[in-house]
């Protein structure tokens, strides 16, 4: 999953990026001005966007109906040092998903940002199952057949994404995308060792057992949940 | 009732009613003066014909004798009158009215005989007789008996002396007055009670203005005074100068509320810096070493915090005019541009930018304590560094007025940086401020540096503007009035201190 932070305040950006890389394993990227948060959040790779009020250039709220406004469905979580209702009324109103006031608590923010990514996937639920696989989102465990299973935070990244839709094709870009920020190389064969290994762990825990990630040539991969065997 | 006497329509009252009680008095007076010379003429009037009829009554009378005699068979007048009827000047009387008074009322009349016919003609005079008031008139008269005899006949002269009563008279003038002043009376009593309500109407707009005007508060400063206050001549001041105070006051009011808000955005950030530095430290366990890292940074962040608090007490301490003025407080301004100019050079160093002094060589004194003077000094020289492009130069350039006493100096601090947007050249002055946040933020800025040299500067009474062209850099123009010269052993003082 990856994440756009857009806040003007450089060491709070720092610390919320270092936050979500290390606790959920998010990719963050920052992003310092209005203007700048609004470009990259039109490449529409982000799972959910983390948005200050007070920026300089394009404030957080008109970005937010620009976003909006050409319906672009992104989670967003507002940061606020403002007070009153009214204002929390007006966010919400111009499409915010959820709201943060300053000075916040770090876990709370990470447990927020990952119920929005969560709920923008459409799932209610923090464990996420399909078959035989059952990934749990707060551990960050994978089991297959009651069987755990031990991955690399990438090839947990890559099921997870995986998973929020089965059946769905997901192109190796698409993938690239959302699971990496811009502080890392885009190579889709990273992608490529990446699939292999979860794909070789997975088969390890249920020897025997179908495969669980189909890839389609040219196209991509997708779990395959063992209709079509 | 010291406020009732002390009211505006008291006043007026008071005022009309007092002019009205002493035009009414003149006005009895003038009515008494006029009714009295009417009414007493036609009573002279009166007087004369019916002392004439008593001459005709002489004149009439035939006599066997060709004396002279009154016949009263033909004569009618009120029996009330009084007469008297003399022959030869007042030899000789021939007759009077039967009522005549007794001899100490005739004395009264004709005191002197040889008086009485001294006297000219048509003399009215006025008595009192008894209980009763008369008016006389002495008739001269003459009456020819035989005048158609040789030698022309004899001419006897008539005196008459005719009275009659004029209580009627000053009665009617009495009355006449006495109406008047009842008018007049009456009058003032209406007046009183009218002025009063009048000038209660009249006074309406300005107890409506009072009551809008009363109704204001902080939180409320809506004021819509009615048409009819702006166009009054009378309120037109007055509205005119609520609605300027209130929008004055208003103003500072909002502009003291966005400082509050913007300080406790700027608060809150800093506290949510620390705060999430330190949490994220917990997030996981740590190596010694990224503790050590992380409780760096957070002390870091805890000094911008600081730094923070410590700039807006200055602000508050400049803008409440703690800034002393005048020539007690008084430092070197070419010495601490030399000093800032010295100290900052590191800073422009890292930045790869030169520091070049011009014109810094005699003393220039300037009504400033030291640290605020160092204060305005280097917030500008620093702006000027952190906004100039690496291998660039910032200027800083001092001009005294030319002339043998100098009222002003100016002094200015150069740089070759990217400019300012006039969009945004209006409002670089103003509390947390910035003109390209992201960049100041990481400098360390918090928008109050240049609000707290335009509040220094501006209470020592001088002035300063940016002069900007953007892409050709940014021009600080600081004016301050001229101090006392100050003595060698003090200018050393200041040199010294530091902030």
């Amino acid at each position: 999953m990856r994440v756009l932070i857009v806040e003007d305040e450089a060491r709070l950006a720092e610390n919320l990026a270092a936050a979500l890389r290390e606790g959920p394993g998010l990719a963050v990227d920052c992003a310092a001005d209005g203007l700048t948060g609004d470009a990259m959040a039109g490449y529409r790779c982000y799972d959910l966007i983390v948005l200050d009020l007070m920026l300089p250039k394009l404030d957080g709220l008109a970005l937010l109906r620009r976003l909006r406004g050409r319906r672009d469905s992104t989670p967003v979580l507002i940061l606020t040092a403002k007070e009153g209702k009214s204002t929390i009324v007006e966010l919400l109103n111009a499409g915010a998903d959820d709201y943060l006031a300053k000075p916040f608590d770090l876990g709370e923010l990470i447990a927020r940002a990952k119920a929005l990514i969560r709920r923008g996937k459409g799932a209610a639920h923090p464990t996420l199952s399909a078959l035989d696989l059952e990934v749990n989102t707060f551990e960050q465990s994978v089991h297959r057949n009651g069987v755990a299973v031990d991955l690399s935070p990438t090839e947990y990244r890559i099921l997870e994404y995986l998973i929020y839709h089965p059946r769905r094709i997901f192109s190796k870009r698409e993938l690239l995308e959302h699971l990496y920020d811009y502080n890392w190389e885009h190579h889709s064969n990273v992608i490529e060792a990446h699939v292999s290994n979860l794909r070789k762990k997975l088969e390890a825990a249920a020897p025997g057992a179908e495969p669980v990630i189909e890839t389609m040539r040219g196209r991509g991969y997708r779990l395959c949940l063992g209709q079509s065997a | 009732m010291k406020t009732a006497r002390k009211s505006i329509a008291f006043q007026l009252i008071a005022a009309v009613l007092a002019v009205e009680l002493v035009s009414s008095l003149l006005v009895a007076a003038l009515s008494l003066v006029y009714e009295r010379h009417i009414h007493l003429s036609s009573f002279d009037a009166v007087l004369r014909g019916r002392a004439d009829s008593v001459l005709g009554a002489v004149q009439d009378a035939d006599d066997v004798n060709d004396n002279v005699i009154l016949d009263r068979a033909d004569l009618h007048v009120p029996g009330e009158d009084l007469y008297e009827v003399y022959d030869d000047g007042v030899k000789r009387l021939l007759g009077r009215s039967s009522n005549w008074p007794a001899e100490d009322a005739k004395g009264l009349v004709a005191a002197a005989p040889a008086q009485l016919a001294a006297t000219a003609s048509n003399t009215f005079s006025h008595l009192k007789i008894g209980r009763r008031r008369y008016g006389f008139v002495l008739l001269h008269g003459s009456r020819i008996v035989d005048p158609g005899e040789p030698g022309g006949g004899k001419v006897h002269s008539i005196t008459i002396l005719y009275g009659a009563p004029s209580d009627r008279v000053w009665h009617a003038i009495d009355s006449a007055v006495e109406f008047y002043a009842a008018g007049s009376i009456l009058l003032l009593a209406i007046t009183g009670p009218l002025i009063a309500w009048l000038l209660h109407r009249g006074l309406l707009p300005l107890r409506q203005l009072a009551a809008l005007a009363s109704g204001i508060t902080a939180n409320d400063w809506h004021f819509d005074p009615p048409e009819s206050a702006r166009t009054t001549p009378e309120l037109a001041p007055l509205t005119q100068a609520l609605e300027n105070t209130l929008a004055r006051l208003e103003r500072s009011f909002v502009q003291q509320r966005t400082f509050v808000s913007d300080a406790a955005h700027e608060l809150k950030t800093a506290v949510a810096v620390i705060k999430s530095s330190l949490q994220l430290l917990s997030l996981r366990p740590r190596t010694v070493a990224e503790w050590q890292a992380g409780l760096a940074r957070c002390v870091a962040d805890a000094e911008r915090l600081e730094e923070l608090v410590g700039k807006m007490l200055t602000l508050a301490r400049v803008e409440d005019g703690a800034v002393a003025v005048g020539s007690a407080q008084a430092c070197d301004l070419a010495g601490c541009l030399r000093r800032a100019a010295d100290e900052l050079a590191t800073v422009a160093a890292l930045r790869s930018v030169r520091i070049d002094a011009v014109n810094l060589s005699e003393a220039m004194p300037v009504p400033l304590a030291a640290e605020d003077c160092w204060l305005v000094v280097s917030n500008l020289l620093l702006n000027a560094i952190q906004h100039s492009p690496p291998e660039s130069v910032v200027e800083i350039r001092m001009d005294a007025e030319t002339g043998e006493s100098p009222a002003a100096i100016e002094f200015s601090v150069v740089d070759r940086g990217e400019g300012i947007d006039p969009a945004v050249l209006p409002y670089v002055f103003d509390r947390f401020y910035r003109g390209d946040p992201s960049r100041a933020r990481s400098t360390g800025g918090a928008g109050l540096g240049l609000a707290i040299v335009r509040g220094i500067v501006e209470h020592a009474g001088g002035s300063i503007h940016l002069a900007s062209a953007p892409g050709n850099g940014t021009t600080a123009i600081v004016r301050l009035p001229r101090a006392a010269p100050i003595p060698s052993h003090a200018l050393a003082d200041s040199a010294v201190s530091s902030v």
